[in-house]
């Protein structure tokens, strides 16, 4: 591939495609965060202005203050970080357990994620409710919770196991004739595998932090509400607060963009294990 | 630790270190399933335990319902637009990520992004470039002299292309990180080769690059058509708060309205199989005639 130079044609051609790609994914979140700190008033104008002229805090002030905002934004941490914590909690013993011991357990991860691939949510959320209804776990965050967790597990598991493949039988050999093998494992093991248990769980936190279809249907009381369901019902209530309803948005992928920067290297691998869906 | 008085076999530690594992998926995942299935064949109340067994009533309801025909015809516009769409832009959005310049690395990451975000945040956001009478675009297009009244995007001539853009939008990254990592191992031998033999860059592209990118293509066509087939989140966020519903009432909608709007979670249970059974009878088409093509 040849450096193409900033004024050669095929660099201008290049230039030119590179801008217009970045307007197009960039540019809607940029006009979010302008109109999220526009007064009132200015959000109307015409001509509309790109930057605020008056850049204010108002909205972020008004969706504290008047909507239940910070308590859906609680929620989705709860259910979000527990989501991961069982995940990881149940897949990284048995993703260690399917490298180290003899199993067919590849084939039948590989089948439950084509499986999970194929039941999409829609598919699975009415027996799920009906089931979660008789167990008296609608309206909870449990019930949401092992609802992500089935979802993220075989991912989970597929990721894991690549992981704790790559890391070579000796390492951990070694370490076992110093200390027992369950100190081999915390010890040299784990650390290893760190970064992959910290990518499945990014690709688990984002899944759980952005569902909206699971909480809609599990939860109805205003309070338990995460959210993507939480903002929907914002948005349909009455007139719609543009200012205030774009400044949710920016909170609500802030978390996302910071946890996005560490799994940008992980994307492929997870692209290729179902860590990805939607 | 000193000597243990009892020790596990290899086998049972194994199969101990994979057992919650495995109880989760067949209580959360595997029983629901076939649950499903059963109350397929029941008159069931969504809220309410009481059921009647119908044998395939419900089956034969749906195959008399014009609404659930349409809902499929609509479904399958849906899905078909945005799966050309989606690969035509990843392709070429990878093509040129692939290429150097100033900015490469950022922009890879930027054009990510519309992927991982909630999709009630896309669709907020492009409702409101998209709003007919405060809406960015309207002000542009009015401006650039293209129409002489405002568009009411979400009215229901324009809603399904409102749809389609945004889904368009939301999903192309998911082509674009197969894609680029495939770009990524194409040797440069096979470039050079093409270009000794005098071809241009489109005959690079459709002699050299895209045999290349087939298999990864055959990969994102299926997942994407699982997908798009089944998508809930965009289409019925796009509904929310207009009064062209009906226009973008996909299959996967319909089924969420007769089960939690109607309750007939015993109907809405039969669709979610018919729904199962396309898709698993079309990708066994699929992998058949990729199959034989590979054969060729």
């Amino acid at each position: 591939m040849s450096h193409s130079g900033l004024l050669s044609p095929r660099g201008q051609v290049l230039m030119f495609a590179a801008l217009a790609l970045l307007v197009f994914t960039a540019f809607p979140f940029a006009w979010m965060a302008s109109t999220a700190l526009k007064p009132s008033r200015e959000i109307f104008v015409t001509p509309p202005t790109l930057w605020p002229t008056h850049v204010t805090l108002d909205n972020l002030g008004r969706l504290f203050a008047e909507t239940r905002f910070l308590t859906y934004f609680r929620n989705s941490l709860i259910v979000s970080f527990t989501t991961v914590g069982l995940t990881l909690l149940v897949s990284v013993p048995a993703a260690y357990g399917l490298t180290r011991f003899r199993f067919h357990g590849r084939e039948m991860i590989a089948g439950l994620i084509l499986f999970t691939y194929m039941f999409a949510p829609i598919m699975i959320i009415i027996p799920f409710y009906v089931a979660m209804r008789f167990l008296g776990l609608t309206n909870t965050h449990l019930g949401l919770i092992l609802a992500y967790t089935a979802f993220c597990l075989p991912f989970s598991l597929w990721l894991l196991r690549t992981f704790f493949q790559s890391i070579p039988l000796e390492i951990e050999e070694a370490a076992r004739i110093d200390g027992s093998r369950l100190q081999a494992v915390i010890h040299v093991v784990l650390p290893l595998a760190l970064p992959g248990v910290v990518a499945t769980g990014t690709f688990t936190f984002i899944l759980a932090w952005n569902d909206y279809i699971f909480a809609r249907v599990l939860l109805s009381a205003d309070e338990m509400k995460t959210l993507p369901v939480g903002i929907a019902d914002l948005y349909n209530a009455s007139v719609v607060d543009w200012g205030m309803i774009m400044a949710a948005g920016v909170l609500v992928i802030a978390p996302v963009a910071a946890v996005f920067v560490f799994i940008q290297r992980f994307l492929v691998v997870g692209w290729g294990s179902g860590g990805m869906k939607g | 630790m000193g000597s243990e008085p009892f020790r596990l076999p290899e086998a049972a530690v194994g199969f101990l270190l994979i057992l919650p594992a495995i109880l989760l998926l067949l209580s959360l995942t595997l029983y629901p399933v076939l649950y499903g299935v059963w109350i397929s064949f029941f008159n069931k109340h969504s809220f309410f335990p009481q059921q009647t067994f119908i044998w395939l009533d419900n089956y034969i309801f749906l195959l008399r319902d014009p609404e659930f025909w349409a809902s499929v015809w609509r479904g399958t516009v849906y899905a078909l637009s945005t799966i050309m769409l989606q690969i035509v832009l990843g392709v070429a959005a990878a093509l040129l990520l692939n290429e150097l310049f100033p900015g490469r690395n950022i922009l890879r990451g930027i054009v990510i992004f519309p992927y991982v975000v909630p999709t009630v945040v896309a669709v907020i956001v492009w409702k409101w470039l998209l709003n007919s009478r405060f809406g960015l675009i309207n002000y542009l297009i009015e401006k650039a002299g293209l129409v002489d009244q405002p568009i009411s995007f979400m009215g229901k001539d324009w809603i399904m292309v409102s749809l389609i853009i945004v889904s368009v939008w939301q999903f192309f990254p998911f082509v674009v990180i197969g894609v680029l990592a495939r770009l990524q191992t194409i040797p440069e031998e096979l470039y050079d080769a093409a270009k000794v033999d005098g071809g241009n860059a489109w005959q690079r592209f459709v002699y050299v690059t895209l045999p290349q990118l087939k298999s990864v293509l055959f990969v994102i066509v299926l997942l994407r058509s699982i997908w798009m087939f089944t998508k809930f989140d965009t289409p019925w966020l796009m509904i929310q708060g207009g009064g062209a519903e009906t226009y973008i009432r996909t299959l996967p909608i319909y089924t969420y309205m007769r089960t939690f709007a109607y309750y007939e979670a015993g109907l809405g249970s039969a669709m979610a199989v018919v729904m199962f059974l396309a898709l698993a009878g079309a990708a066994v088409l699929y992998f058949r005639i990729w199959r034989r093509e590979e054969n060729l």
